[in-house]
């Protein structure tokens, strides 16, 4: 055999392919979308629903997205250094503000007009994500707190859905005394879940209104309303209503496996637990009606129920991609802003995906097993919302700083720390972000959307 | 010249980020503004006041302290038991090195899912032989008490790190002058005696180095920690290097950051200085 001519045609053929890829890689500009590293199965659902369609939908684009479970701590560093992804994934709108502050994200008021958001958003949720009057994110999902709770567990006892606070603590204290966990949940792995058990009771303790004002700046966050609420999460968490000592070794995936497997009657959790429930709760297992989901009840004299409003996270866009790429990326928030994606990613991805559209016209009975429960918490949510019946998540409404004292309600609950210290921390840290300019405007309790 | 290409990098590397850390601590940076004001030291005096940065501190001497100790007994012990098994001690080091050369975040998690977990772990198993509620059956995960974390996730890196100082420690005990081993032992010397006399004035430079280095890495540790119990309970087991994260990453107060960040490097640099003095005085002697 001839080697020469093979060789020549080999040469050929690979520079022809040289010379054609960079052509074909110019044809698409990338936007890169980077989330936190949800599982394989999550990641083909938002291939799916959004990164397929939107690809196929136009000649012009690549959308990619990569998923890293460090991407808050990259974007803190690449962002202010004038790289990382196009369409910014952050933990929140109290986690961009200060992005947005510095000038490293776009405005999307163009894009709000042009889409008309202002309309199609529910109103708190789109004034959380504005910086100066000029909104900087939009969050991908609404996010509220409640009760997870075990129907077998239920249906055994003859516990019924409790009403007030007494009736919530009864069943408690009657598992425990049947060597039941009261409830499960825990922190194991990120620490920032502490807080999601401080805005539990400011939200159904101290109220909406207390808290409004404490965020505004209003009354000092050492006010008695707001120790009360504190010292209400320290006797839960001393009668072991939160896990006891096994909140620290415990995450949300080990909670949903506990109440599974019906060692607890309650997760007292974000509507975001649904995405975690997937893979404990399936049509195979024959478990899908085992698990419900109620708003948790408010203390007497305050309206019930209360939905707190709270986000997963936030959409906003690099200030530093090019503006061309910007307009496709206010393309992509938009197509995500809608009734259509909410539904195309709960089917497959129930729990993160609730967008913060003011009205969710979907018939429930379409729907079953997790699709169902947490369209039908989402859609209650929006309802209240819409009502005026809302309370303030930390990772929406918060500034940083005060946000982050928070965390610390654990040195409280393990009688390291006394109320009073504790919310003397809080407001120091309060002052340092009002004077670094961090406190965002928030909506006022009764703020229909 | 020829000496241009490392300076380069060093001053790019080291000394340029580590000026600017330095100068950030006196400013009120929160990390991603594109502006800092001069504050003068007072990150400094908000740290100093803070009673977490003194938790963190005391338990960063807590977590030297036993470093000093615990892996550098042990690793001595094995390396002296090791030094008389010719044959089998390639396989032993290579056993004791499996843990050190698993990634931090690998033992970390084993630890947490596979021994710790109350749904799956071994805890779950050892916890169901007694019923729940009974006064035999206190038992929680030690990571859940702010008393007994640090300890604990300190023991679990130095189950991960004596290997690595028996290696060292073999291979320095190694150096030691075979007559005058001989030489005590035939006038009747014992292991203790032998020890004391032979082996440790022979190993003493590199059992200064590790205390050296296991001082830096000890104010710099941050990994076991932040994965096994992100600092808490209730700052249990708060390092500065947890505390410094916090302040940077969830509360953007770099300022803040970069002095804790200086305090740690002090320590290293304490260190470093005793090294040095130690050094230079056997030098001359």
């Amino acid at each position: 055999m001839h080697r020469k001519p093979l060789i020549a045609t080999l040469l050929l053929v690979m520079a022809g392919g040289l010379a054609v890829a960079p052509l074909a890689a110019q044809e698409r500009t990338e936007i890169q979308f980077w989330m936190w590293g949800a599982g394989p199965h999550l990641q083909d659902v938002i291939r799916a629903v959004l990164v397929d369609p939107y690809n196929r939908s136009q000649d012009d684009f690549e959308l990619v997205m990569e998923f890293r479970n460090d991407v808050d701590s990259v974007i803190a560093s690449v962002l202010p250094a004038g790289g990382g992804p196009d369409l910014v994934y952050g933990s929140g709108p109290a986690f961009v503000r200060p992005f947005a502050a510095a000038g490293h994200l776009a405005s999307m008021e163009p894009y709000a007009e042009k889409y008309g958001w202002r309309d199609r958003i529910l109103t708190p949720i789109y004034e959380a994500g504005t910086v100066g009057g000029d909104l900087y994110a939009l969050p991908n999902s609404l996010n509220t707190m409640g009760v997870f709770y075990n129907k077998v567990l239920f249906a055994e006892n003859g516990w019924e859905i409790p009403a007030t606070f007494e009736e919530l603590e009864a069943i408690m204290d009657d598992a425990l005394a049947q060597g039941l966990y009261a409830s499960v949940t825990g922190n194991k792995g990120w620490r920032p879940v502490n807080e999601n058990y401080t805005q539990l009771f400011l939200t159904h303790w101290a109220g909406p209104q207390a808290t409004y004002d404490a965020i505004t700046g209003r009354i000092p966050w050492t006010d008695p309303a707001i120790a009360g609420a504190m010292r209400k999460s320290a006797e839960w968490f001393q009668a072991d209503y939160l896990a006891g000592e096994d909140y620290f070794n415990l995450n949300f995936l080990d909670a949903v496996s506990l109440l599974e497997s019906n060692d607890a009657p309650f997760f007292f959790g974000p509507s975001l637990v649904f995405q975690f429930a997937t893979s404990f709760y399936s049509e195979e297992s024959g478990n899908l009606d085992n698990l419900g989901f109620f708003p948790l009840p408010s203390r007497a004299g305050l309206p019930s129920p209360i939905f707190l409003l709270g986000t997963t996270a936030s959409l906003s866009i690099n200030a530093y991609s090019p503006p061309e790429v910007q307009d496709a990326v206010g393309a992509i928030i938009d197509r995500m802003m809608t009734q259509e994606f909410l539904v195309g990613m709960t089917e497959g991805w129930p729990g993160y995906w609730g967008v913060p559209i003011s009205s969710l016209d979907v018939d429930l009975d379409d729907f079953s097993g997790l699709s169902h429960g947490f369209l039908s918490a989402i859609q209650d949510a929006i309802a209240a919302v819409n009502a005026g019946n809302f309370g303030y998540s930390p990772s929406t409404f918060f500034p940083p700083a005060t946000q982050t004292a928070f965390f610390d309600i654990d040195s409280v609950w393990l009688g390291e720390l006394t109320v009073e210290d504790f919310l003397a921390n809080v407001q120091t840290a309060y002052e340092e972000d009002k004077a670094a300019g961090l406190v965002a405007p928030v909506p006022p309790p009764g703020m229909g959307g | 010249m020829l000496l241009a290409p490392a300076l380069c990098l060093s001053v790019a590397v080291v000394l340029a980020p580590g000026l600017m850390t330095a100068y950030v601590a006196f400013t009120d940076w929160n990390g991603v503004s594109l502006s800092m004001n001069w504050i003068g030291a007072v990150n400094f005096e908000k740290i100093f006041a803070d009673r977490v940065f003194w938790k963190a501190l005391g338990n960063n001497v807590r977590w030297t302290l036993l470093f000093l100790t615990v892996p550098v007994g042990v690793g001595l012990l094995t390396a002296m038991l090791l030094l008389k098994r010719r044959r089998t001690r390639t396989l032993y080091q290579m056993i004791y090195l499996g843990p050190y050369v698993l990634a931090p975040v690998t033992n970390a998690i084993l630890w947490l899912n596979i021994i710790l977990n109350p749904v799956s772990g071994l805890l779950r198993h050892v916890r169901h032989l007694f019923p729940r509620g009974s006064p035999l059956a206190p038992l929680r995960s030690p990571l859940g008490n702010p008393d007994t974390a640090l300890y604990f996730v300190a023991m679990v890196d130095i189950w991960h790190y004596w290997g690595f100082l028996t290696v060292i420690y073999l291979a320095a005990l190694r150096q030691t002058p075979q007559e005058l081993v001989e030489a005590a032992t035939v006038e009747g010397a014992g292991a203790l005696h032998l020890f004391r006399f032979i082996y440790l004035p022979t190993i003493l430079p590199t059992v200064l180095l590790t205390f050296v280095i296991i001082t830096i890495f000890s104010f710099l540790t941050f990994e076991y920690v932040y994965i096994m119990t992100g600092g808490g309970p209730a700052h249990g087991s708060e390092m500065l290097s947890t505390y410094a994260y916090t302040l940077a990453f969830n509360a953007f107060q770099y300022g803040k950051a970069a002095a804790t960040g200086l305090v740690m490097s002090a320590f290293g640099l304490l260190a470093s200085v005793f090294y040095v003095y130690m050094s230079r005085r056997e030098a001359s002697a």
